[in-house]
């Protein structure tokens, strides 16, 4: 048994050993390493000793850690995908992904044709690079005509999608009540038990004093005269030491104000190395140089969201430069080795349409919907320089949010975020429950945004950061279901007044005085029901 | 007719308080009448909500929120009204002390000489010599008064930039910048035709262009704060806990100093934003205190943002000390001032002025929401625990009466020090 195990950690390191020479920083690490070797400090008699003492002490040993980390953070994400053949084990999912696909494609494909048969790319008119140029840094002042452009969909689109799905083995009993579009509680995918989340989220759910509770709690340590201080004093040394794994740790119990944005970057690897700066650079100059479709519906999300919202309007101008960069970033293609969506391949004018002539489009393979900015608006709050705000929207970006818009069975897909929401107001909050049904009303045409959005633009700032911090700490989209159904729980009262969706969602419209960490702490600490 | 009604009802309540009998405050509540010439719907619906009576300025009126205008008239020698113990207005009667632009900066420049002639610790300046605590306004001269010491100070550093504005106007108007002594003449022989006598009368205020003010976002912005000050001597004043930041619609480039004539670049008034082409109508480039606080102490680290409002909170009580011995300390006033300070790329506050009628229209809900609350408060401390404005009153409010308001300053509570069993005995009113 312990050789197996053996064994098997010594494939994992081999395995690891071959992925890393395929990262970012090997190179650069390589050069180091045969520089470090070949330094004074490293001797021949005691070779092994001495080396990877001058590795410890000049920070490369922590970088290799970090590195290893995140790729093992990456490799995890694709891990329920790897033991299968297919990306998407259920038929049924993966038929709704690729018509979905297919009936956004052609929406795009056919606003694109209305408008006077533009092609989706093409080389930017010098007129219009020189003016971009210009205005890099405030592309609010580019003036184009976008009358004709509308968002190729919304989340109630897709949500539509979802609430059409059928397991094809699965029969009701009843199939009066039953009627598949009411909730999601009919597909059979697997979420987590209360059970489970309460030890996923261990820390909130054991009561431990954390961040965001309220304003002044004190601290269980000496000196300290809050627990902000205290989290403060703890924060800076653990940014000192440089460590992701330590980062995640820390973040559990939540990060003040002035750590979030380093803590942040530890842990999602998101750093900014002078080759990042250069690599955004690049996509700038992408940007100057092709003209596609896509821009032009990235600029009219950013007026249809960020430019109106009373908290993200100072930042329009970095969102554009953020969201056009984007676009143009072949890094993000890498999401779909683990996804069942494809993204579209365009073939080249003028060329055979073989693979070798075609090319992917968008860029980045994402096709943009209403409120794609609201991923990265909160952000802005974090860094001041453009690429900080890129780099940690990229990596939050490529390992959570892509889930938000594809159906697939993944526990962190949208569609299991949804279903957990169902079952756990099911459960949890039964009469209200009931409430909604006698009353037809379906709680997820509210929600749904909510959860695809991660909350994003519907929370104060402040609020909407501290729940982004859980998702980090705890590597996992889940908590945002538990915060919608503790909101509903919250309003209940409230709720039991109304009778029908309209004014459900006039009950939910205004969440800025939402407190999110008592909601979920509340919620967790709350007993199981067997 | 209805100036009949209004007339018994100012016998019954004058009957009232003559007698001095106070009742329970609902049953008082209904009694209290106000007058106001200012048509602004966060006043009215904060007094319909207290169940206040609208009554003309000639009936008897408990609270008048009047406009600077028409607060002047009523105190001037000619009108011979006198207040009587239930009554209180919006303004001080010379408030102009501190929210003309040129009195507020003879004002300071006169607290700051006599502290340093006392020797008094706050009032100590750095090598170079500028004071450490007290450097809180722009260096400004008054035209056309201190021509001669601007141009001296403009020589110093000739490629600085100077504002220059109107001293008794408001909303942007009659501001310009200037980067050349050239310049400033044309204006000053332009602007005063001798055919117009109460022209050269009209002075204005130069000060140092803050040249590096903190861009969000690419741009410039400047604070609104709310202050209450309901007595000058002893001074007592609250600071209103949201403000918000008003930002310019058109990006300041700091590299680009050319652009002198572009308003919408530099001037952050609402009043002058609205009319660009940037202007957005849904959040008028108004952001929230809190969400100015976040962004600063994420990005800055938390002591520096501490610090900072610890310093904003200074200016304000600084500016209102350097005018309390001038201010006519009128029982029967109370007055909320509209701070205007704008943060520098170091962040330091500087004050720009001070407004005696902060505008109390609202460009969007969240505005509205402030606004309302802001007058909800104002009139929650100002009126006593009973309902019925009284001069007589102590003017200690209760913490919970203070709403979104706190205690910046309040000498009555510092003199006490000395007087223990006063103090104790005023605690327990603070903190009741
Ligand atoms: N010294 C300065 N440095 C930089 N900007 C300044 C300076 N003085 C004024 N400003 C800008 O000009 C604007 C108008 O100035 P100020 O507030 O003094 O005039 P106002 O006409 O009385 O305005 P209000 O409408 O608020 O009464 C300020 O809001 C600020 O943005
Ligand atoms: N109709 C008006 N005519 C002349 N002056 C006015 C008028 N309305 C308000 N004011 C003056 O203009 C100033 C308004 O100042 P304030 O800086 O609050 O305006 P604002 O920036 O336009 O408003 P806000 O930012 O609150 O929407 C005050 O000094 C007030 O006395
Ligand atoms: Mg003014
Ligand atoms: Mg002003």
């Amino acid at each position: 048994m312990d050789e197996l195990k053996i064994k098997s950690i010594h494939f994992t390191a081999e395995k690891f050993a071959n992925e890393i020479t395929s990262i970012d920083a090997y190179c650069k690490f390589y050069a180091e390493l045969q520089k470090t070797v070949a330094s004074k400090s490293v001797t021949l008699d005691d070779f092994k000793k001495c080396l990877l003492e001058s590795l410890s002490s000049s920070g490369m040993e922590t970088d290799l850690r970090n590195s290893v980390f995140h790729l093992m953070r990456s490799i995890h994400n694709s891990q329920d995908v790897c033991s299968y053949k297919d990306k998407e084990p259920l038929e049924y999912l993966k038929k709704a992904q690729m018509l979905w696909e297919k009936r956004i494609h052609k929406s795009l494909n056919s606003m694109s044709a209305d408008i006077n048969s533009l092609s989706l790319a093409r080389f930017r008119l010098a007129s219009d690079r020189d003016e971009i140029l210009e205005k890099w840094k405030e592309l609010s002042t580019y003036e184009i005509d976008l009358t004709q452009y509308r968002p190729v969909y919304a989340p109630k689109d897709f949500l539509q999608v979802l609430l059409w799905l059928r397991n094809p083995n699965f029969r009701s009993f009843n199939f009066k009540i039953n009627d598949g579009t009411w909730e999601f509680t009919h597909l059979s995918l697997k979420v987590k038990s209360f059970a489970e989340l309460k030890i996923l989220y261990g820390e909130i759910s054991r009561g431990e004093p954390l961040i965001g509770v309220h304003h002044e709690m004190p601290s269980q340590r000496a000196p300290y005269p809050s627990l902000e201080a205290e989290r403060i004093a703890l924060g800076e040394k653990v940014i000192a030491f440089n460590h992701a794994p330590a980062a995640q740790e820390y973040l559990k119990k939540g990060a003040p104000l002035c750590i979030r944005a380093r803590i942040w970057t530890q842990l999602l690897g998101s750093t900014v190395t002078p080759e990042r700066e250069e690599y955004f650079n690049r996509l700038k100059q992408r940007v100057l140089q092709y003209d596609l479709v896509v821009d032009k519906l990235i600029i009219k999300d950013v007026q249809l969201t960020a430019s109106n919202d009373p908290s993200y309007f100072v930042f329009e101008d970095l969102l554009y430069q953020i969201m056009l960069c984007f676009y143009r970033d072949t890094d993000v293609l890498s999401i779909f080795h683990h996804i069942c969506a494809t993204p579209i391949r365009g073939v080249l004018r003028g060329k055979a349409p073989t693979t070798k002539n075609s090319v992917y489009y968008p860029p980045n393979g994402i096709i943009p919907f209403h409120g794609f900015t609201m991923y990265a608006c909160p952000l802005c709050y974090l860094y001041k320089e453009p690429v900080a705000v890129y780099c940690t929207f990229k990596a939050f970006y490529m390992r959570y949010w892509f889930r938000m818009h594809e159906v697939s069975s993944s526990e962190q897909g949208i569609l299991a975020l949804c279903l957990l929401f169902a079952r756990l107001l099911q459960r949890y909050e039964p009469v209200l429950w009931m409430h909604f049904k006698t009353n037809h009303i379906q709680p997820v045409r509210v929600v749904f945004k909510w959860l695809m959005r991660g909350f994003s633009g519907y929370l104060a700032v402040e609020q909407l950061l501290l729940l982004w911090d859980v998702i980090l700490a705890y590597d996992s989209l889940e908590v945002i279901s538990i915060l919608a159904v503790a909101i509903l729980s919250f309003r209940k009262d409230s709720l039991f007044q109304v009778n029908n969706q309209q004014d459900v969602e006039g009950v939910l419209a205004d969440l800025s005085t939402i407190r999110v960490m008592p909601l979920i702490q509340m919620s967790l600490i709350r007993e199981t029901i067997p | 007719m209805a100036s009949n009604g209004s007339e018994t009802r100012k016998q019954f309540s004058l009957g009232e308080n003559s007698l001095n009998v106070r009742g329970t405050s609902t049953s008082m509540k209904s009694r209290v009448s106000y007058c106001t010439d200012l048509e602004k719907l966060v006043l009215t619906v904060n007094f319909d909500k207290r169940g206040w009576v609208r009554v003309n300025p000639d009936d008897d009126w408990n609270i008048y929120w009047a406009s600077v205008q028409t607060c002047r008239n009523l105190f001037s020698v000619d009108s011979g009204y006198r207040l009587h113990d239930n009554q209180c207005i919006n303004h001080f009667p010379n408030h102009y002390e501190l929210t003309r632009k040129d009195l507020m900066v003879k004002n300071i420049k006169r607290y700051r000489k006599d502290l340093e002639r006392e020797g008094h610790p706050t009032a100590i300046r750095s090598k170079q010599g500028r004071y450490t605590h007290l450097d809180i306004i722009p260096i400004t001269y008054i035209l056309p008064a201190d021509y001669n010491m601007f141009v001296e100070e403009f020589r110093k550093n000739p490629h600085s930039t100077w504002i220059i504005k109107p001293s008794g106007k408001s909303q942007g108007a009659g501001i310009f910048l200037i980067n050349k002594l050239s310049k400033l003449k044309r204006w000053s022989k332009e602007s005063k035709p001798p055919f117009h006598p109460q022209n050269g009368k009209e002075s204005h205020v130069i000060s140092r262009y803050i040249e590096n003010p903190l861009l969000i976002g690419g741009k410039k912005f400047d604070l609104r704060m709310y202050v209450l000050v309901t007595i000058y001597r002893p001074l007592k004043a609250y600071l209103y806990k949201h403000g918000f930041c008003r930002f310019c619609a058109v990006r300041y480039d700091n590299n680009n100093h050319q652009d002198l004539e572009n308003v919408f670049v530099h001037l952050t008034n609402n009043a002058i934003q609205k009319n660009g082409e940037d202007y957005n109508n849904v959040h008028s480039g108004k952001l929230n205190m809190e969400s100015l606080k976040l962004y600063l102490e994420t990005t800055y680290g938390k002591s520096r943002t501490d610090f900072l409002f610890f310093n904003i909170k200074w200016l304000i009580i600084h500016s209102l000390k350097a005018v309390s011995s001038v201010i006519a300390n009128d029982r029967h006033c109370f007055e909320c001032y509209g701070y205007d300070i704008i943060i520098d790329e170091e962040l330091k506050p500087w004050l720009i002025e001070v407004n005696a009628s902060p505008s109390l229209t609202f460009t969007t809900a969240h505005d509205r929401i402030l606004k309302s609350k802001l007058i909800d408060d104002i009139l929650s401390i100002v009126v006593p625990p009973d309902g019925i404005p009284d001069a007589r009153w102590s003017k200690r409010p209760s913490v919970d009466a203070m709403g979104n308001f706190h205690l910046i300053v309040d000498e009555e509570y510092d003199d006490r020090g000395s007087n223990k069993k006063i103090r104790e005995k005023y605690q327990g009113s603070r903190w009741r």
